[in-house]
């Protein structure tokens, strides 16, 4: 989240990914960094130790969702850092 | 009476137990009642110290916090600590912020670490730090006070919020108070800090992101013992014994660094110095491939060989922290896992500075 957050202000577009467990976190971190909108995609966990195949099909089934992010999100939408 | 911090929520309180209650709705508690950080209480933590309210000891750049010496005093008022223990805890919290103990893994990881503070040094007799029976347990008002400021830093001054940034899964006891010190008078070994660098007579405290203890008992022979410790670290279901946030490709499993606490006599260990414990054990604590593949930790079908190819869980003997304390009544040990692979966060020492005067 921190790291999406932070490209999208410096211009640099960004898809952030988080598994589910994480949501409240997500959201309490975007909010903290002054973008509450921003958007995030979800998906279950873990992702970390997935095994090659595993990942690429988890890639797969996310990839539209990654596509509209990159391509939907303006960095207007994000409030500059106090 | 009013917090003493200028930043945050500042309170007004008629009375003690309303005081109580007023940190609870504000909360500032871990669920047990806290000292009310009066502005005169916190003042006189900063005055035993001497340290400036506003100076930075480092931050939690992710949560946007700072963590200045005023907010780490309110937070060991409330814990119930004497100003004489806050230079400890300001030492404890200068090592849970360097950044190789990465402190955003630990505090918010859904594997629920207790961070495990472990005090040497002549700080431990000026201060009466319990090093001996009970050693994890209750009873003294340093190692509980002490311990639990950390966590309350962590809460209150760190943002790891239960269920916000704090997302564990399980957690475990030693999240309310994880403090210990080691029986260096008794023992022929060299105290950890002093193993880890810092000169004999000083003081210093260690901080480890761990499990909690678990007690292993053995017979007297020091091989005995420690065939044991190895045998309880090379369990399955270790954060240690699983794959994920291994950090180097080439590493199967995520690896991680254990604590032994070495209860009983010190003359059991006659002959062995700490470094032969560590050898001893490091190469000890391993587990056949074919057993982390039964457990799906590593993926394919089991083969013969697997039963003989072993996957070290420790990355190096110097991995081991190895403390000696607890009761002496007979030969006791306590195996604490690593809460995370090593490069997620490493143990870390500091000097405790000595207080002003």
């Amino acid at each position: 989240m921190h790291d999406g957050i932070h490209l999208e202000k410096v211009g640099i577009p960004s898809a952030t990914i988080c598994t589910d467990p994480f949501k409240v976190t997500a959201r309490a971190m975007a909010s903290m960094w002054g973008a509450p909108e921003y958007p995030t995609i979800f998906t279950s966990h873990p992702v970390g130790g997935l095994p090659r195949e595993a990942i690429r099909s988890r890639a797969e089934e996310l990839l539209d969702e990654v596509v509209a992010v990159l391509t939907g999100v303006e960095a207007s939408h994000l409030t500059p850092t106090p | 009476m009013t917090s003493g911090l200028k930043d945050v929520v500042q309170a007004e309180w008629e009375d003690v137990v309303e005081a109580i209650e007023k940190c609870y709705e504000l909360g500032w508690t871990d669920g047990l009642p806290v000292v009310p950080p009066t502005t005169e209480r916190v003042q006189q933590f900063l005055d035993y110290a001497d340290r400036p309210a506003n100076e930075v000891l480092g931050a939690v750049p992710e949560r946007r916090r700072e963590i200045t010496v005023d907010k780490v005093a309110a937070n060991a008022v409330m814990a119930g600590c004497l100003p004489e223990y806050f230079p400890v805890v300001l030492a404890a919290t200068e090592a849970m912020l360097d950044p190789v103990f990465n402190l955003i893994g630990p505090s918010s990881s859904l594997g629920g670490a207790g961070i495990l503070a472990v005090i040497n040094g002549p700080v431990i007799r000026e201060l009466d730090i319990n090093c001996r029976n009970n050693l994890f347990g209750p009873g003294n008002r340093a190692n509980s006070t002490i311990g639990r400021s950390i966590r309350l830093i962590l809460m209150n001054a760190c943002a790891s919020v239960p269920g916000l940034f704090d997302r564990s899964i399980l957690g475990h006891p030693g999240k309310f108070s994880y403090c210990i010190a080691e029986n260096e008078t008794e023992t022929h070994w060299n105290p950890l800090h002093v193993e880890r660098g810092f000169p004999r007579g000083t003081s210093a405290v260690t901080v480890f992101a761990c499990e909690g203890p678990r007690q292993v008992r053995a017979a007297s022979k020091p091989e005995a013992i420690l065939t044991c410790v190895a045998d309880v670290a090379s369990s399955l279901g270790t954060s240690m014994a699983n794959t994920g946030s291994v950090g180097d490709t080439s590493a199967i499993l995520r690896q991680g660094q254990i604590a032994m606490v070495v209860a009983g006599t010190s003359d059991v260990w006659d002959g062995w110095s700490k470094e032969d414990v560590r050898q001893y054990l490091q190469p000890r604590v391993r587990r056949p491939v074919a057993d982390l593949k039964r457990v799906e930790v590593i993926e394919g079908d089991v083969e013969p060989e697997d039963e003989e190819r072993f996957i070290p869980l420790v990355p190096s003997a110097d991995d081991i922290l190895v403390v000696f304390g607890g009761g002496q009544e007979g030969p006791t040990a306590a195996l604490i896992p690593s809460w995370g692979a090593k490069v997620s966060s490493t143990a870390v020492t500091k000097a405790i500075r000595p207080p002003a005067g």
